[in-house]
């Protein structure tokens, strides 16, 4: 397809050497990177899929109950995960696509006796009360991050002097990380224990979202355990207590 | 008067320019995006803040499938929880390397509890295996599975109903036990890791310490399998937390505590 056209027009002079204006089409070169560009679109992908550690304490018979860490159960702050299923059998979602999954919490030692009711009236410390991770509109609905925020104040407010350093350009990224570190485990400040406990309803990613909760606050000090027969007792209360709130599901997978 | 001429114009357009920005988007999505691997279910994995970056090396992904998400789906719970095994090397001994002792170990550690219906592999079948990325099937039908032509066997793969897909677990937690098939897998990882290096130092009559590349080279997968990089876990978003707890409960039980959980990226902001 390439052509060579010559230009001259009219009178020649004789002898004189051919002018030649060479055009190659590159029509078909187009089509042909068009086609490498479809392929490479289909068949790969952009996104790089991160990851988040996570380690696990040793379930070996032989290590005795004394070595394991212990918590002080006081200081501890139970959350219970829990998902909302429809009539499928797949997760319940709001307007916006996110999955509504629903935290039952408590701080402390549980109180079985008393249980709050919707209106958030705390009762007693250790009674179980009903948040998500997105707080819902209304009164006295804070979200899990401000909860657990709540819980170790004055090591956030070092956190999120240190966060504005760093993005001031006043620390590097290393700095940042280290005092970051130094920040969360300082013995000085409180900070605090939180027991996760997936109940038989929740999803693979309350438990990512309830993580990222614990990672955004800084909080090291967290394991993951299943919920024992006080917790659905404490869950069996707090529904008696808040009817309209549904917490019994007819379909429990 | 003359006869207005109509010139007559060359319809060519210049397509220099159109094949120079092609070739630019050409090179930037080669160099920008990494191949799909074959899998047998797709899985969307739930989105964190956590920013680190997956490996791409000396890897071990453990897939759980989802639930069938089709609404009219008959059971939708039929296919979940099925667990696919894919092993990457490349760092210092190449995948299908990887893939071969892995398969050696776990067959012959399969066989020392079942006797009586062995499983023995042909040079077809390990060659089948070590070229198959994802592989979910359980010891019983292994050798049924690998003897199928690798296209066969990807459909078969992608099948999840269908009893021999999918690697059997369930809640041993004894190691010195029955091990099911999932943990016969890890402990074939872990062997690799840990048993074979120690043969590989004294079969070559080396000393701790020395350094030989085959030590070298069995030290990063160790390392990489014990220090919490090595074992990743994808699942879907919606699956429910027992499924996972299952898998962490037997990794646990392998004494591999540490790995990873695979998740999407998203920003801080976007969970307020």
């Amino acid at each position: 397809m390439a052509q060579i056209e010559p230009t001259d027009k009219g009178k020649k002079k004789k002898g004189a050497q051919k002018k030649m204006a060479i055009h190659v089409d590159f029509t078909p070169m187009v089509d042909m990177n068009m086609l490498l560009i479809t392929f490479f679109m289909l068949c790969t992908t952009m996104i790089q899929s991160r990851t988040m550690q996570i380690i696990l304490p040793s379930n070996d018979k032989n290590i005795k109950e004394e070595q394991k860490t212990q918590a002080d159960a006081s200081e501890a702050i139970t959350l219970i995960l829990d998902t909302e299923y429809d009539s499928h059998n797949l997760p319940l979602k709001d307007a916006n696509g996110n999955t509504l999954h629903r935290i039952f919490y408590y701080e402390g030692i549980p109180d079985s006796i008393n249980a709050n009711t919707a209106g958030k009236k705390v009762v007693s410390k250790g009674a179980i009360q009903i948040e998500r991770f997105i707080p819902e509109e209304g009164e006295g609905n804070k979200g899990i991050r401000a909860i657990l925020r709540d819980r170790h104040k004055e090591a956030m407010d070092n956190y999120d002097k240190l966060k504005a350093q760093w993005r001031n350009k006043e620390i590097n990224k290393q700095q940042f990380d280290s005092l970051a570190k130094l920040n969360a485990t300082d013995e000085k400040l409180k900070h605090p224990i939180v027991i996760i406990k997936p109940g038989p309803n929740a999803t693979y990613e309350s438990l990512i979202y309830a993580i990222d909760e614990l990672n955004l606050n800084q909080v090291r000090r967290y394991s993951i355990q299943r919920p024992d027969k006080t917790d659905s007792a404490l869950i069996r209360k707090f529904s008696a207590a808040n009817p309209s709130l549904n917490v019994m599901r007819p379909n429990v997978r | 008067m003359g006869k207005v001429k109509i010139k007559k114009k060359s319809t060519l357009i210049d397509m220099t320019a159109m094949s120079d920005v092609t070739v630019l988007l050409l090179t930037f999505f080669m160099l920008t995006s990494t191949f799909l691997t074959k899998e047998p279910t797709t899985v969307q994995t739930p989105s964190s803040v956590s920013e680190e970056m997956i490996p791409a090396k000396d890897l071990v992904t453990v897939l759980v499938s989802s639930q069938d998400k089709n609404p009219n789906a008959e059971n939708p719970l039929a296919i979940e929880g099925k667990i696919f095994l894919s092993f990457t090397g490349d760092s210092v001994i190449s995948s299908e390397a990887l893939r071969e002792q892995v398969l050696a170990n776990a067959v012959a550690k399969y066989n020392e509890k079942h006797k009586n219906h062995p499983v023995t592999l042909t040079p077809k079948m390990v060659s089948n295996f070590k070229k198959s990325n994802m592989m979910g099937t359980p010891f019983r039908y292994l050798e049924e599975v690998l003897s199928m032509d690798p296209a066969e066997m990807d459909k078969l793969m992608t099948d999840l109903a269908n009893p021999k897909v999918g690697i059997p677990i369930n809640g041993n937690k004894d190691k010195q036990g029955n091990l099911n098939d999932f943990q016969v897998w890890m402990w074939a990882l872990a062997k690799m890791a840990t048993e074979n290096r120690a043969d590989a130092i004294s079969n070559a009559g080396l000393v701790e310490g020395t350094d030989t590349q085959k030590i070298r080279d069995l030290d990063i997968i160790y390392n990489s399998l014990y220090q919490g990089r090595g074992i990743s876990i994808k699942a879907d978003k919606d699956t429910p937390f027992d499924k996972i707890d299952e898998v962490f409960d037997n990794l646990q039980t392998m004494g591999l505590n540490k790995f990873t959980l695979q998740t999407a990226l998203k920003t801080e902001e976007a969970n307020q």
